[in-house]
């Protein structure tokens, strides 16, 4: 079946390479492409047609038309024309109940069509309602394109690279390579990106083929699919030489098997030396689609007729077929036996890139062509694209009455004409309603007949109808190319790898991966409670605001008084919005006279940060503020024994009246430098030791091998319970203030300003709506967190915290209570898996409420 | 003043018979790997002000911003001789070196045909300085060792 030699042959005959199609296996060369090969190999039909399951062929065997798609190695829709051969590549068809010769879904194209006109399933499939996934169901097994394997993507791999050059070439033509030549010759770094998987020879610039361009993005980003890779490429200067695609002829019988694009037949010939049928028909408008016919001769193809529709626009053509194969065509009544037909009105430039640059798309009407003008900077078109095309004459809308338009979704001219009636008179409407132009060919094959079809009904001309918007991809592309390999990075603090070699159980909180415990919950809370427990705080946000203008930035931005704190002492804060809501707490410790250490919630670090380099851009105060998250790892050493064991490791004056609660000091421990804060939210003599990462593992060790015992969140969160000591974001939520939250003395509303100050006073003026108490359960059962409070039968209140505390002996929590109530020893119900159950209010702490253990 | 130790690795001392011990924090992640440098431990100052001393090492971070790359034994020494305001960052950020430029086109869309440069790295803000030195926090350091490692195999 093949062709002696040809000169410019794309094959490598001493290269064999064997795949199989539905079994059998196929006989190539290399430089083969699948589709050259099944050609070769005789077959003919490679596809069925997306709705009607019409047989269909080789068109434009460039990777622009539906037709030759089958699914290669477990991959869907691949265009086997433009895809190489591999050996051993397991081909199969697609779309199909049967085989490509015998589908036994082709009833839907003999006895369907009436009743499946463009937008049926709009009209006739939506009653009863309930039917529809049923109908939806039936219809996705009878239409569309090739299957997904859903497992088959998690096993491919796919990259991103990113790629700067001076100028980036789209298209390998010759006006590709010229601009690609030239530029490289000025000393530019070039990359020239090709669709086609064509021989290219040494060349002094970087050539990517196959790939395809899939847009122009702002800034000169264009992505390029490379197969498993997707090349991010920023240039200078884009060049854009992707060359002009014949259009398709609109005329009964124009989908049969052996229509083809005159470009189509030429590349069977000159890159894979097939030969496309014996008996050809040519009908084209320009000059290099009319020189098919030396291609043909010198195949040995007979010419029986040759037409120029520049001299001479046919009124009617129409194709005859025998099963789908073209057997004969009537040219004004006047017939012709032949297998081929390589039929094409004028080349229309392939300017979807340039249009998405933002170019100007406008309709040259004596050409019958729409060309790009008015390009951005930074952007060039050339050759074919740019409308350098010879001499071109527009031809008719439709050569006789029928024929389809759109090979991809079978949107034929009748289909056009219904919307048309039907009332979607824009073409954009035209587009979304009847799907022309939205299949995988992207408009490449059908854009130009739609306009002017559409045109050609409505009377008008292809400028008043206009060109559809151009949007990436310009060519279809798979998601697991988009989506690459990035994935959201995980935070761990320098001792994770110790609670994972304790066996903890690790859960994310916000960024974070912490122990939630290691093992037993309870039993880390009561080695507090009676020992000594130690805990990985280096979550933590850890922010140093130093200079002359510290203390005027913190009393600005906290409600309560940081002028008066004094160095060597620590103060719990509580940030609030400009709407006097709560945003954030933690402490701040006064190091200097111009330098604090804060500390924020572990989820809140980020938005801390943004919030106090908001702040100071705003005000221009001399200070400094630097993020010291990650560059300090914090152990909370927490339990009655913490003096005792923490005065074996440093030199230090740890006695109650040297370091008292609330004090910060800095010092040795184990050698390390620290910064040591006596603070107590777990409610036991504690303290926060602050120090270099590098030394987290190492600190932790010590610690251990002293008795201390490794404490995880869940022992954290009953004992801050126990003290009522509030989680923001868990008690509180974007509309908790202050004062609601009980923390009235925090806002210290004789200060000048702070940020919220205006919001909370008026917040006071109203009075609290709601309050946030302590409760404990009458019965011992634990309410879900979130769990309502009843009042009356009526939903009053919410519960936020609760737990079983074991040192306690009841089930506490804390809640949000209508004012009225939040009374000691109130009573109130909660809703408990459906039923109500006693609790009673407590305004203090549960446990320990004068806080003589904390600050013993 | 505080001389803010508690950020200096280099201040550490063995005490009492026990002494400090550091840990890179791609230790781990870096076990077995061929073409990463861990640079985790080197010393690194951050300097701010509009006109820090013309350094050799220093990298421009934001207008206002530098980081200054040395010996960890010279942190203590530049922390009292820099004017301006000056701090001790060597626990805060994790680095690596890599030798590949195929893979650093992989890991960030920065224009590598101008070092020092900053921006994202394998998903995470970063600096990078000539030689294809990066710098970012520690805490996602693993994350982006496992990335790094992750595209060796995909260039393989």
């Amino acid at each position: 079946m093949r062709l002696p030699p040809q000169p410019d042959e794309l094959l490598d005959r001493s290269h064999e390479v064997v795949f199989f199609f539905r079994g059998e296996p196929v006989r190539a060369f290399a430089g083969d492409t699948i589709g050259s090969a099944l050609f070769a190999s005789g077959r003919r039909v490679f596809s069925r047609s997306f709705k009607y399951h019409r047989p269909r062929g080789l068109v434009c065997c460039s990777g622009g038309c539906p037709n030759c798609m089958l699914t290669v190695d477990g991959t869907p829709n691949v265009r086997s024309c433009v895809e190489p051969v591999r050996d051993g590549a397991v081909v199969e068809p697609q779309n199909v109940l049967g085989s490509l010769d015998r589908d036994l879904l082709s009833v839907v194209d003999k006895v369907g069509r009436p009743f499946t006109p463009v937008g049926f399933y709009y009209r006739t499939m939506i009653r009863p309602r309930r039917l529809w996934p049923l109908y939806e169901k039936v219809l996705r097994n009878v239409a569309g394109l090739g299957r997904i394997d859903k497992h088959r993507g998690r096993t491919t791999r796919y990259d991103a690279e990113h790629r700067r050059v001076d100028v980036l070439v789209i298209g390998g033509g010759r006006s590709g390579l010229k601009a690609a030549r030239a530029a490289a010759g000025r000393g530019e770094s070039v990359l020239l990106v090709d669709e086609n998987a064509r021989r290219f020879g040494a060349e002094p610039f970087e050539i990517v083929a196959p790939g395809r361009a899939l847009g122009i993005y702002e800034g000169g980003l264009v992505p390029i699919d490379a197969g498993r890779l997707l090349l991010r490429v920023r240039a200078g200067r884009i060049v854009v030489a992707t060359g002009a695609v014949e259009q398709p002829l609109v005329f009964p019988g124009n989908d049969l098997v052996g229509v083809m694009l005159p470009d189509g037949a030429r590349r069977l010939i000159r890159d894979f030396a097939v030969k496309p049928g014996e008996r050809a028909v040519v009908l084209a408008a320009d000059d290099r689609a009319l020189a098919v016919v030396e291609d043909l001769a010198r195949a040995g193809v007979e010419t029986v007729a040759s037409i120029d529709l520049r001299e001479h626009d046919p009124s009617e053509i129409s194709a005859e077929g025998r099963r789908g194969r073209l057997h004969a065509v009537s040219i004004e009544g006047v017939p012709h036996e032949c297998d081929l037909l390589l039929a094409a009105g004028a080349p229309q430039p392939a300017y979807s890139l340039l249009a998405q640059a933002g170019a100007r798309i406008s309709y040259d009407a004596d050409r019958g062509i729409f060309v790009p003008s008015e390009l951005p900077e930074g952007v060039e078109a050339v050759g074919r694209v740019a409308g350098d095309l010879g001499r071109l004459r527009p031809t008719r809308a439709c050569h006789g009455d029928g024929g389809f338009v759109c090979l991809c979704e079978d949107v034929a001219v009748k289909d056009l004409e219904r919307a048309l009636a039907e009332g979607f008179d824009s073409i954009e409407l035209a587009k979304r309603y009847t799907t022309v132009t939205m299949g995988p060919c992207q408009g490449r094959m059908c854009h130009l007949p739609s306009i002017r079809i559409y045109a050609h009904a409505q009377g008008t001309d292809e400028a008043a109808i206009g060109t559809t918007t151009a949007r990436p991809p310009w060519a279809p592309v798979k998601l697991g190319l988009l989506a690459g390999r990035t994935h959201e990075p995980a935070k761990l603090t320098a001792i994770h790898h110790r609670h994972e070699e304790l066996g903890a159980d690790i859960i994310w909180t916000g960024a974070w991966r912490r122990p939630h415990s290691y093992g037993d919950a309870p039993a880390e809370a009561k080695n507090v409670h009676d020992a000594v427990g130690v805990i990985d705080v280096s979550t933590l946000g850890k922010l140093l605001v130093a200079g002359p203008d510290a203390v005027e930035f913190l009393e600005r931005l906290y409600p309560n008084r940081y002028a008066d704190l004094k160095p060597g002492r620590v103060r719990y804060g509580v940030l609030s919005t400009d709407a006097g809501r709560i945003m954030d707490d933690g402490t701040v410790a006064r190091l200097d006279d111009e330098r604090f250490y804060v500390t924020t919630t572990s989820t809140g670090a980020d938005s801390v940060l943004g919030w106090f380099e908001w702040w100071n851009a705003v005000w221009q105060l001399d200070v400094e503020i630097v993020n010291l998250t990650g560059a300090l790892a914090a152990l909370n050493v927490a339990g009655p024994q913490a003096r005792e064991l923490l005065a074996g490791l440093t030199a230090t004056d740890l006695a109650a009246g040297g370091f008292k609660y609330l004090d910060a000091k800095e010092g040795r421990v184990a050698g390390v430098p620290c910064l040591m804060l006596r603070i107590g939210f777990v409610g036991e003599l504690g303290y926060e030791l602050h120090f270099a990462s590098p030394y987290g593992e190492y600190l932790w060790d010590v610690l251990l091998e002293r008795a201390a015992k490794p404490f995880g969140l869940e022992a954290q969160r009953i004992l801050r319970l126990e003290k009522q000591h509030i989680i923001v974001g868990q008690d509180t939520d974007s509309e908790s203030n202050v004062l609601d939250a009980n923390m009235t003395w925090i806002a210290k509303l004789d200060k000048d300003d702070f940020v919220g100050k205006w919001a909370i006073e008026h917040a006071q003026e109203r009075g609290p709506r709601e309050l946030l108490v302590g409760f404990v359960m009458a019965n011992g059962t634990v309410p879900a967190e979130g769990g309502q409070v009843v009042r009356d039968g009526r939903p009053s209140g919410r519960v936020t915290s609760a737990r079983w505390s074991e040192r306690v002996g009841k089930a506490i929590g804390l809640a949000w209570l209508p004012p009225d109530l939040a009374e000691e020893d109130a009573t109130f119900e909660i809703r408990v898996n459906g039923r109500l159950e006693q609790a009673r209010v407590r305004l203090r702490p549960f446990f320990d409420p004068a806080g003589e253990r904390l600050k013993s | 003043m505080t001389e803010l130790a508690f950020l200096s690795p280099g201040a550490a001392r063995a005490d009492d018979g026990l002494t400090p011990r550091q840990a890179s924090p791609l230790a781990r992640a870096l076990a077995g790997s061929s073409g990463i440098r861990d640079l985790s431990l080197l010393g690194k100052i951050e300097l701010r002000g509009e006109d820090p001393p013309a350094l050799v090492d220093a990298i421009r971070i934001t207008p206002d911003r530098a980081l200054l790359l040395c010996e960890p034994e010279r942190c203590a020494e530049l922390l009292e001789t820099l004017p301006g305001f000056a701090v001790d960052m060597t626990g805060a950020l994790a680095g690596i070196e890599l030798q590949d430029e195929a893979l650093m086109r992989r890991l960030t869309d920065l224009d590598l045909s101008r070092l020092p440069a900053v921006g994202k790295v394998a998903g995470v803000p970063a600096i990078v300085a000539p030689r294809y030195r990066i710098f970012f926090a520690q805490e996602v350091g693993h994350s982006v060792v496992e990335t790094v490692r992750d595209l060796q195999q995909g260039l393989a």
